[in-house]
């Protein structure tokens, strides 16, 4: 991922931690938006392993119609329409057609990938036509510290932490949020209960697929400043997958997370900026990574202790019984 | 699903009939020309033209051919690596890491013992390292799921960039031992020595239509390994005690636990086995076309298209060889394409698409062979 710098050039004497404090929680929204997707997706039962598809034809759409209309906001709903069409393809074959559904969002990877190479190959490597700026709130953005890690973002990481507590709200505080977890944790009940279980897994992994959008069109809009071909994303949809496990599949224990893969994620350019030359760029590139392996690996006693979260009919196919 | 007063229904096929084997393919290969065509159109080209220059790049002529069984190597391999492992549900999707750690291996291998060796020992040094990188990159993943249950789908695939970045500091970020000191404004990889590199077939010149500019094939005998690797993962599976505790562990757990199958183990065998395969092809890659650890001519998503070939082989080790020669032809086809002028040059991801719209037509294909979509008029509910 190339970052943008100017984003971490604040301040003249900016002290380096607070930038890349401030760039954590920028590097964050793409993944906790993505992984929030991926959460509703879950928690209806439907495991979507193409995140990272999604991810690149929402980030190649925003790219483009930033370029065209120079707006960042049809760039951001045109990245959401796309990888939410990309989405029902995915819920079409598992819930539908009861396909294999890893096999099927691997499809969606590949597909998903090879889309966004082939339509963006004429633009790769070119500037961004639309970005979107960060706001100073008057007042908040002058503090010490805080202002600049937390009251100088843009209005879309503002727009994140409300779209969590949004979300959290809705799993467990309404009637569509129970009857999700209803279809995510025994469909057959969900059934008998007369909830729509296709409806619900359809709904909620189209949404997860425009959440996903979401996270690309941050990625393209603010944080890569131009479109690279799957080097855009560069695997944050896989990472996105990880948080989800990492989460417990709640979404403000997302959020929390986002921001500590997200100051691996740019840990490159703070050690750069903090003068610590000792670890090669390549080797601190695949720190996020390492990192969100041995996350896995070490949640995992736990996981199976508790299952942690997962809902119960994750990755089961529902047929009802005929007659 | 109802649909007024109709009801739509998949209905479970008791009897599977054979020429769905056929039919279903084909109709999955043609609904991916549509949908790829839906986007060549989009982009303006006229998808006919494009898809009958890809066939004719891919398979027209005997160089074409030729070009098209190197690429399939690699291919094989991959695909038989992402085959074997998910028969069995263990989704290795770090073929292409495990690759990229081959051929990390074949070329230490190919640098410090080759020059040492005499011809036949050299090239066996630089598969079995290929090998050996391969299986050392899947290991922590392969304990991670037996040991601790830890899905090998998000570890196995987060190994890939780990590779990538390690490849690319040997190359660029360090004046390692794969570095060519006499590169400095572009560093590449140290050439192999000659008695590394792996035997061409030699076309005859005067056989009909062929002109190889030195008789040589773009074949190497890494399609001789990734056969004989057909074979062996063949007869593992079918003719040895080993290939029928995969069936089992991979049916049902707990039946293998009642049948006192090591479980632990055969999860960590076949995922090695699996990550094993992938080195081979990354070892094919320097051994055979590189000669030298390439970083940029290296990641071409061949660990990722592997997924692609085993999909639609069904996991079967001799379709998987079929398979892959299709999809390399595809690769060679669109490799042409890039080059091409006018409406027909399309970007070389055009390959890729095709492949994805492939498995995705395919998915959809092989449900409709397992099942018959019935609509029946509901009738009105007796009084």
């Amino acid at each position: 991922m190339i970052p943008d710098l100017s984003l971490a050039s604040g301040g003249i004497n900016a002290n380096v931690w607070v930038v890349a404090l401030a760039g954590a929680i920028s590097f964050g929204v793409p993944l906790v938006l993505a992984a929030l997707g991926e959460i509703l997706a879950e928690r209806s039962g439907v495991l979507n392993l193409g995140v990272e598809g999604m991810m690149l034809v929402g980030a190649v759409s925003a790219f483009l119609v930033a370029d065209a209309t120079g707006s960042p906001w049809l760039a951001l709903l045109a990245a959401m329409a796309a990888a939410a069409a990309l989405a029902a393809v995915h819920a079409f074959l598992c819930v539908t057609l009861r396909a294999n559904r890893i096999v099927s969002g691997l499809a969606l990877v590949i597909f998903g990938g090879g889309v966004a190479r082939f339509v963006g190959s004429s633009v790769e490597g070119q500037p961004r036509g639309a970005e979107i700026d960060p706001l100073r709130i008057p007042g908040l953005a002058d503090l010490p510290v805080i202002g600049r890690v937390v009251f100088q973002q843009d209005v879309l990481v503002y727009a994140t932490v409300a779209v969590t507590a949004l979300v959290a709200l809705y799993i467990v505080r309404t009637r569509p949020g129970l009857a999700l977890r209803a279809v995510g944790e025994s469909p057959a009940t969900a059934d008998a209960a007369g909830i729509a279980v296709a409806r619900v897994r359809y709904v909620h992994v189209i949404v997860g697929g425009a959440f996903a959008g979401a996270g690309a069109a941050y990625t393209m809009l603010v944080v890569v400043p131009s479109w690279n071909g799957s080097a855009t994303t560069d695997g944050i949809g896989w990472i996105a997958l990880a948080l989800v496990v990492f989460a417990s599949w709640r979404p403000w224990r997302a959020l929390a997370g986002a921001i500590i893969f997200g100051f691996a994620l740019r840990a490159n350019f703070t050690l750069q900026a903090a003068g610590i030359a000792a670890v090669p760029a390549e080797i601190l590139s695949m720190l996020p990574y390492l990192l969100t392996i041995v996350v896995l690996i070490a949640l995992a006693p736990t996981a199976m202790r508790r299952r942690a979260g997962a809902p119960t009919a994750l990755g089961q196919a529902y047929v009802r019984d005929e007659r | 699903m109802i649909l007024g007063r109709y009801e739509v229904l998949l209905e479970q096929r008791t009897d599977i009939r054979r020429s769905s084997a056929l039919i279903v393919p084909v109709a999955s290969i043609l609904g991916a020309l549509v949908i790829a065509g839906v986007f060549l159109w989009l982009t303006g080209r006229p998808a006919l033209s494009v898809y009958a220059r890809l066939v004719s790049n891919g398979y027209g002529s005997w160089y074409s051919i030729s070009d098209t069984l190197g690429q399939a190597t690699p291919l094989i391999l991959t695909g038989l690596a992402a085959a074997f492992a998910f028969r069995m549900n263990l989704y290795n999707i770090g073929g292409e890491g495990q690759l990229y750690a081959g051929a990390i291996g074949a070329a230490w291998a190919g640098l410090a013992i080759a020059p040492h060796v005499s011809g036949p020992v050299a090239v066996i040094a630089v598969l079995v390292a290929g090998m050996l990188g391969g299986v050392l990159w899947i290991l922590i993943p392969a304990i991670a799921r037996a040991f601790l249950n830890t899905s090998e789908i998000v570890t196995t695939l987060l190994f890939n960039y780990v590779a990538l970045f390690l490849m690319q500091y040997l190359i660029f970020g360090s004046s390692s031992f794969w570095r060519d000191p006499d590169s400095k404004n572009f560093p590449q990889g140290k050439p192999l020595p000659e008695v590394a590199h792996f035997p061409q077939l030699h076309f005859p010149r005067d056989v009909a239509g062929i002109d190889f500019p030195s008789g040589v094939s773009r074949v190497h005998l890494g399609l001789g390994v990734a056969i004989l690797a057909v074979l062996v993962v063949w007869f593992l599976q079918q003719r040895t005690s080993f290939g029928f505790d995969m069936k089992v562990v991979g049916s049902s757990e707990r039946a293998a636990r009642y049948a006192g199958i090591p479980i632990k183990r055969t999860v960590i065998a076949v995922m090695l086995i699996s990550g094993g395969l992938a080195g081979l092809a990354g070892a094919g890659e320097v051994g055979g076309r590189a000669y030298a650890l390439d970083p940029n001519g290296l990641v071409l998503g061949l660990g990722y298209t592997g997924i692609v070939v085993a999909a639609l082989s069904r996991y079967n080790p001799f379709a998987v060889g079929l398979v892959a020669v299709l999809l390399a032809g595809l690769r060679t086809g669109a490799d042409a394409l890039q080059g091409a002028t006018g409406p027909l040059r399309v970007p070389v991801a055009i390959a890729f698409m095709l492949e994805g719209a492939i498995l995705l037509a395919a998915l959809g294909g092989e449900v409709f062979r397992r099942n018959r979509l019935v609509v029946r008029r509901i009738r009105e509910a007796p009084a």
